[in-house]
């Protein structure tokens, strides 16, 4: 059971939960192949694509994510292998959790990408261009377009999102048969969940082929990248933008309004004290699944950093306008906070909320 | 910055001034509403100011001192403030972070806070009625 | 649907030619497949709260509407029978995995019978099986995905009538809201009754609220602090609290936090509260009728 222990540190299935399937794929894969020579194979085959997927599938959809594996696994030794499994490999390549979206965009064959960015329309494809080709950071887009670097950075996970459609559908020679299926698709590639339920994706996929097929490399990819948020922060505006993305990546888990409120005003604090105090930084927000389900929120900047942390932790402290309730207030309001400071060298603050507990901090 | 929907509408009834938030501002902005919010105050020698925040969804300190900000300049200028329409989380979270609205009292919402200005009597609702 | 190529997909026009064959195969043989079904079923321990009479009836149902699904492609009365299904066996505490167990059985008892129909002819089983195993698959993904709502949904409402139960939140008269607070007070449940309290102080219009925890013999620092966040959080919306009922202990445990007790409206019992807030409402009414008439 070597290909199990492997995953013991996936955050969100553990290797039992995976174990626990293995009677069910292989009543798949058998029901299917009979005592064909390679069924055990292909029974392991699944349980190791389970496995290297299973921290980034949502809780108590391991099970229809194996089906689904396992019966694609046994449709691969069915199927002629010509052109449907050379695209399958590119498939699987795509989806695998290594390759970065640089990868993606600049390993892909020529053509179908080629096709796939004459889909874009100009603005965004040079954007797209100028930020993976020439490496233009989105401050320098930000500037070079009249807006924010966080505007910048969700337009072009946007733009990728609608670029990954684009490039399956034109790999697989797939022509959407509805007009619902490429909202449906764009939604899943950028694992926006909240635009997945307004388009009715999960209804979708059941009743259209195509894009239950496609589907598979999309969700894998989107849950991977999308449970985490870097959002470049240097202006006021900067700071609306990372709050109200937090709030929305925290819509995913079952926060109560007072918890997103909280979440976003903390996001809120630690940001203006970026922008106040080291002119910029960035945030990360990121969804956690062990050892529950909650939120971190990572805040680091670049600045002159706190000479005496204790103090700035302290009610009363006070650096800019009068105030000196940013820091500890924070802390009130997250279940875990800690800050570490260097002056010189910036600031990180890490915070965390739990989802469903209220580990409340004596004042 | 003008010319996109107005993010705060200042609307002048009898010798009060209804301030309406329509929604999220950042720090900049927050500071620019301070500004026209109080120097219309000075010029229609307002007596009563109703700040009605029902639209933003977070009230951090930055903004809960500027909204403090704004009741103590006012009442240098001789009104009252009341702020109307916390949200039920914004409120909870507010108090949470150790920011209350010290001083200024607040009222439910924007019926709820005419009727607080004139039970204190430094105001009176109808327009019709001369200014003091 | 006619230009299908070689060996394109397995939706287009022959698999739709090849799924009429097989719904009547399953037509056909539906007796002796359901019973094979039904007895994996019990094999495998699945849906044992169901009474024998009961699983025939359902094993009946969803059988038809498993093979009028692969029949006419529309997953919607499926849906609509797994959603009552749900309903139906959810309170009996049948588990997701039995459900999508039963349904994968099915799925299974239906290939195996597929092979042993086209097991001559290997090229016929591979597009049989192209053409089965899509619909199969999202059948099983159709009941699941109802039946997890659905119990999503009723778990959702029990948590809601439990909350309810153990917070309520009273409107006594207009815009006078009681909250009774009995039983031991945990973080948890304070959390609640603060959410509770302030949404109610939105939906009644409450200008007045009597917490009384009377029915509360201690609470630890947390819940305490809690309390008085939940007061302050009251007042933002506009509403003044009273408290009642607060026992020594509770009082004592407030200072030590270093809560300003002479801030806060106490009042011994329910009844001095209800009289205070009746003032405090009272006061109100006549102070307007005297300023509006001025
Ligand atoms: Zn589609």
């Amino acid at each position: 059971m070597s290909a199990t222990e492997r995953s013991g540190d996936a955050p969100g299935h553990t290797a039992d939960d995976v174990a626990d399937l293995i009677p069910m794929v292989r009543r798949i894969v058998y029901s299917r192949v009979g005592s064909h020579p390679s069924a055990e194979d292909l029974v392991q085959e699944t349980l190791t694509r389970v496995l290297s997927a299973a921290s980034t599938v949502e809780p108590g959809m391991l099970e229809p994510y194996a089906i689904v594996t396992a019966r694609n696994v046994v449709s691969s030794l069915w199927r002629d292998i010509d052109r449907k499994n050379r695209n399958q490999h590119r498939l699987v390549d795509l989806s695998a959790p290594e390759p970065p979206e640089k990868q993606v965009v600049l390993e892909e064959e020529q053509s179908a990408m080629a096709a796939a960015l004459a889909r874009l329309d100009e603005r965004e494809r040079r954007a797209l261009l100028d930020h993976e080709v020439d490496g233009a950071d989105t401050h320098a887009l930000a500037a070079r377009h009249g807006t924010t670097a966080g505007a910048v950075a969700a337009q072009l996970n946007r733009t990728r999102a609608r670029l990954r459609v684009e490039y399956l559908l034109a790999i697989e020679h797939v022509d959407p048969p509805t007009d619902r299926c490429r909202p449906v698709l764009i939604a899943l590639s950028s694992g926006d969940q909240r635009r997945q339920r307004e388009v009715q994706a999960a209804q979708h996929l059941l009743e259209c082929e195509p894009c239950a097929r496609l589907s598979q490399p999309l969700l894998e990819r989107g849950q991977q990248r999308n449970d985490c948020l870097r959002i470049p922060v240097s202006s006021d505006a900067d700071i609306v933008s990372a709050r109200r993305a937090a709030r929305e990546l925290a819509t995913r888990l079952a926060f109560g309004a007072t918890d997103l409120t909280v979440i976003a005003t903390a996001v809120s604090e630690v940001c203006r004290n970026i922008v106040r105090f080291a002119g910029s930084g960035e945030v990360v927000v990121e969804l956690l699944e062990a050892p529950t389900r909650g939120i971190q929120i990572v805040a680091r900047d670049g600045g002159p950093g706190i000479t005496d942390v204790d103090r700035a932790l302290g009610d009363g402290f006070s650096t800019y306008g009068g105030l000196g309730l940013g820091l500890p207030g924070v802390r009130r309001l997250m279940d875990e906070f800690a800050i570490a400071s260097e002056p010189g060298h910036g600031t990180t603050v890490t915070m965390t909320k739990w989802e469903g507990t209220d580990h409340e901090r004596p004042t | 910055m003008n010319g996109g929907p107005a993010l705060v509408s200042i609307m002048r009834q009898g010798s009060t001034l209804i301030a309406s938030v329509h929604t999220a501002l950042n720090d900049s902005e927050l500071v620019r509403f301070e500004h026209d919010l109080v120097d219309q105050i000075g010029e229609h020698r307002s007596r009563g100011v109703i700040i009605d925040v029902a639209a933003l969804d977070v009230i951090d300190s930055f903004a809960a001192l500027t909204l403090r900000r704004i009741a103590d300049m006012a009442r240098l200028r001789g009104a009252q403030t009341v702020l109307v329409g916390i949200q039920p989380e914004v409120a909870f979270t507010m108090v949470r972070l150790g920011m209350g609205t010290g001083a200024v009292p607040t009222a439910l919402d924007l019926e709820e806070g005419l009727a607080l200005l004139a039970e204190q009597g430094s105001h009176h609702p109808r327009p019709d009625e001369p200014e003091a | 649907m006619e230009q299908a190529p070689e060996h394109d997909s397995a939706q287009s026009g022959p698999g739709g030619h090849l799924l009429s064959q097989l719904v009547a195969h399953l037509r056909e043989h539906r007796t002796r497949l359901q019973e094979e079904w039904s007895q994996r079923i019990q094999q495998t321990h699945l849906l044992t709260a169901m009474t024998p009479q009961e699983m025939a009836a359902e094993t009946t149902s969803v059988y038809d509407n498993y093979v009028e699904v692969l029949e006419t492609g529309n997953v919607e009365a499926l849906q609509h029978y797994a959603k009552d299904l749900s309903e139906r066996i959810i309170p009996r505490g049948v588990e997701t995995h039995e459900v999508v167990g039963i349904v994968l059985l099915l799925r299974d008892v239906l290939a195996r019978s597929l092979f042993e129909k086209y097991q001559r002819d290997f090229s016929m089983l591979n597009e049989v099986l192209d053409a089965y195993e899509p619909a199969a698959n999202r059948i099983a993904n159709t009941v699941a995905v109802s039946f997890v709502d659905e119990r999503e949904r009723v778990i959702r409402q029990q948590q809601d009538a439990i909350r309810e139960l153990s917070t309520p939140v009273l409107p006594v008269r207009e815009r006078l809201l009681i909250l009774p607070i009995i039983g031991v007070l945990d973080s948890e449940r304070a959390r609640q009754l603060t959410e509770q309290l302030l949404s109610g102080i939105r939906k009644h219009r409450a200008k007045v609220v009597v917490i009384d925890i009377t029915g509360s013999p201690d609470v630890d620092e947390s819940v305490a602090n809690h309390l008085v966040q939940t007061v302050d959080a009251s007042r933002l919306m506009g509403a003044s609290v009273i408290i009642t009922g607060l026992s020594p202990k509770i009082a004592q445990t407030l200072v030590t936090i270093g809560v300003d007790l002479s801030k806060m409206n106490t009042i011994g019992d329910l009844q001095g509260g209800l009289e205070e807030a009746e003032r405090l409402l009272g006061y109100t009414v006549t102070r307007k009728e005297v300023s509006t008439s001025s």
